[in-house]
């Protein structure tokens, strides 16, 4: 019933040697809706390569920061870049993704939704605090905005991106507004009119003196 | 070769305030002359941090949440949340549920799409055909705010299925207002087809190639116009599309008229929709009664919002608030689109064209 490729796992399997974890299931409808967590974020590029492929369309990029697993205590002293093998070597507190990514909450998930002829087919891959991603825009013209509106929410890099600039919020607005508390009568500051008139008319006196 | 002295281009904002734009997006347009050379756009004049405040809220507040991200496709937004939360929670609508789940989505197309036309006939300048077809759109706002109590926000959806019931007087009253909106319809397609004024502004106008329609990922009329034949209802079916008769209208051109005239052929779609739903409609509750906790678990939903492909992802947790919400709406992946349409345009057709794709700020920049 599923469009998807039959040999669509092994073919993915193939194009990302760090591993993968892949599942499917298929609705009422014979809509299929397929996960693929990869182990290595680097293996994105090759992945997205093989759905481009197959004539796959990229719909959405969420970007997400896991909560870490509530029997665990917070711990956030280690950053680690490759994190498979550290976890082979000194298995740490911290629980990991399979990939080896810690779960301490402060690491970032990223998930490409694609659509391939009506089925959906998200790519996981995992991104630690302080690290970065390769951009899709080579392949996907379409991540352009998806990816500038990540590195705004969000402290997640984007390599090679033609086009790093905000998408939504201004300049003067603090980078990484999905990972802090904002207040809400800070959050809508814009709408208090008499909060936004004082501001104006300060502005304006300063601007005529 | 110019022999005056003077710069070869201009450069011009249009917006985020501007009389012709509909929407406060800011256009910064460097001309030649009348000619468009290169466009930038520049977003955020409506940017109100909704996705953040999902996460504040439990899953059921954020059905009323999901409705105010946008007035012309309300009804696909808690739909589409509904619809994750149901996945994950592994609730089934029922049937009767599922059929007004589709009618309160295509009575919301049928005016999504008169309003969209409208406009594009107000920017080519003819007022008198821009009235007419509000008032042929009217008969539709007048059914909403009859059935639902609300003309643009109707509060349809909740998690389990519908909030709203028909009875026979409702349903011989819908189809009444629908043989109106039909017969008017008909009347604007043969009038797209032959007057004059409305062909020589529209016609090869802002065209997207079905080349580059692929590149930048456009969906719903946008993209049926180029000539992708793809439709969220027939490819990804949910509610009970699966069971209607649902004609896929794609054109091949790429320009303006095909986009209005891909929206025309759909309300006619919509509306032969609605009557089979309205005829074949199950008896039985219209929801499941209950207020079930979402477990934990994600999951990505999709429907066919007026304007294209509206996707959902849910992430829940053990509390009463998702973990995280994000959605895309169809103008988000359409905006990019302008920059090939608009390439070589005359300044004249830019308010035109930026409304052919139906644009909605208020879905982008959430």
């Amino acid at each position: 019933m599923s469009r998807l490729p039959q040999d669509l796992e092994a073919r993915l399997t193939a194009a990302a040697p760090a591993g993968i974890e892949y599942s499917a299931d298929t609705d009422q409808y014979g809509v299929t809706v397929a996960w693929l967590g990869l182990a290595s974020a680097a293996d994105l590029s090759p992945v997205a390569a093989l759905l481009k492929e197959l004539g796959a369309r990229l719909s959405m990029i969420t970007c997400t920061q896991p909560s870490a697993p509530e029997e665990e205590e917070e711990d956030e002293d280690e950053e680690s870049e490759d994190g498979e093998e550290k976890a082979e070597a000194a298995p740490k507190e911290t629980p990991k993704t399979f990939g080896g990514t810690p779960l301490d909450g402060t690491s970032y998930e990223i998930d490409y939704h694609f659509d391939i002829a009506g089925d959906a087919l998200t790519i996981i891959a995992y991104v630690p605090q302080g690290g970065s991603i390769a951009s899709l825009t080579p392949l996907f013209r379409n991540a352009d905005w998806h990816e500038r509106e990540m590195m705004e929410l969000y402290a997640v890099k984007v390599t090679d991106h033609p086009d790093p600039r905000r998408l939504f919020l201004d300049a003067s607005v603090d980078g990484a507004v999905l990972e802090r508390l904002i207040p809400f009568s800070t959050l809508v500051n814009a709408a208090s009119t008499k909060g936004l008139w004082e501001r104006l008319t300060a502005a304006g006196k300063k601007g005529a003196a | 070769m110019s022999t005056h002295d003077v710069p070869e281009t201009f450069s011009i904002p249009v917006g985020p305030l501007h009389v012709a734009l509909e929407e406060p997006m800011y256009f910064k347009i460097d001309v030649k002359g009348e000619t468009v050379s290169h466009i930038d756009i520049n977003a955020g004049h409506a940017h109100r941090g909704i996705e953040y405040l999902t996460t504040k809220r439990t899953m059921y507040q954020n059905v009323v949440l999901t409705e105010r991200i946008c007035s012309l496709c309300s009804n696909s937004h808690p739909q589409t949340f509904a619809m994750a939360a149901e996945k994950i929670a592994g609730i089934e609508v029922p049937e009767r549920g599922i059929y007004l789940r589709t009618v309160a989505d295509e009575m919301k197309r049928v005016t999504s799409h008169l309003f969209n036309v409208a406009l594009l006939v107000h920017l080519v300048g003819y007022e008198t055909y821009f009235m007419h077809m509000m008032q042929v759109r009217e008969i539709g706002q007048d059914m909403l705010e009859s059935i639902f109590g609300n003309r643009q926000d109707i509060g349809a959806m909740c998690i389990g299925g519908v909030r709203y019931d028909l009875d026979d007087k409702s349903i011989a009253y819908i189809k009444g207002a629908l043989d109106k909106i039909e017969a008017e319809t008909k009347d604007i397609i043969k009038t797209f087809k032959t007057n004059g004024s409305i062909l020589r502004r529209t016609k090869g106008v802002g065209v997207l190639t079905h080349a580059d329609a692929i590149t930048c990922g456009v969906v719903g009329p946008v993209a049926r116009a180029s000539g992708i034949d793809y439709d969220v209802r027939r490819e990804a079916p949910y509610a009970a599309y699966d069971r209607l008769p649902l004609v896929v209208h794609s054109l091949t051109d790429g320009d303006v008229w095909s986009r209005a005239m891909v929206r025309l052929e759909e309300i006619l779609t919509s509306i032969d929709l609605l009557r089979v739903c309205l005829r074949d409609l199950p008896g039985g509750p219209v929801n499941i009664n209950d207020r079930p906790d979402i477990p934990p678990g994600q999951a990505v939903t999709r429907s066919e919002a007026p304007r294209g492909e509206v996707i959902y992802y849910l992430r829940t947790n053990d509390t009463p608030q998702p973990e995280r919400v994000k959605w895309r709406v169809p103008t988000f992946m359409n905006w990019d689109s302008l920059r090939f349409m608009l390439q070589d345009a005359k300044v004249a057709d830019v308010a035109m064209i930026v409304n052919s794709i139906d644009p909605c700020l208020s879905c982008t920049e959430r």
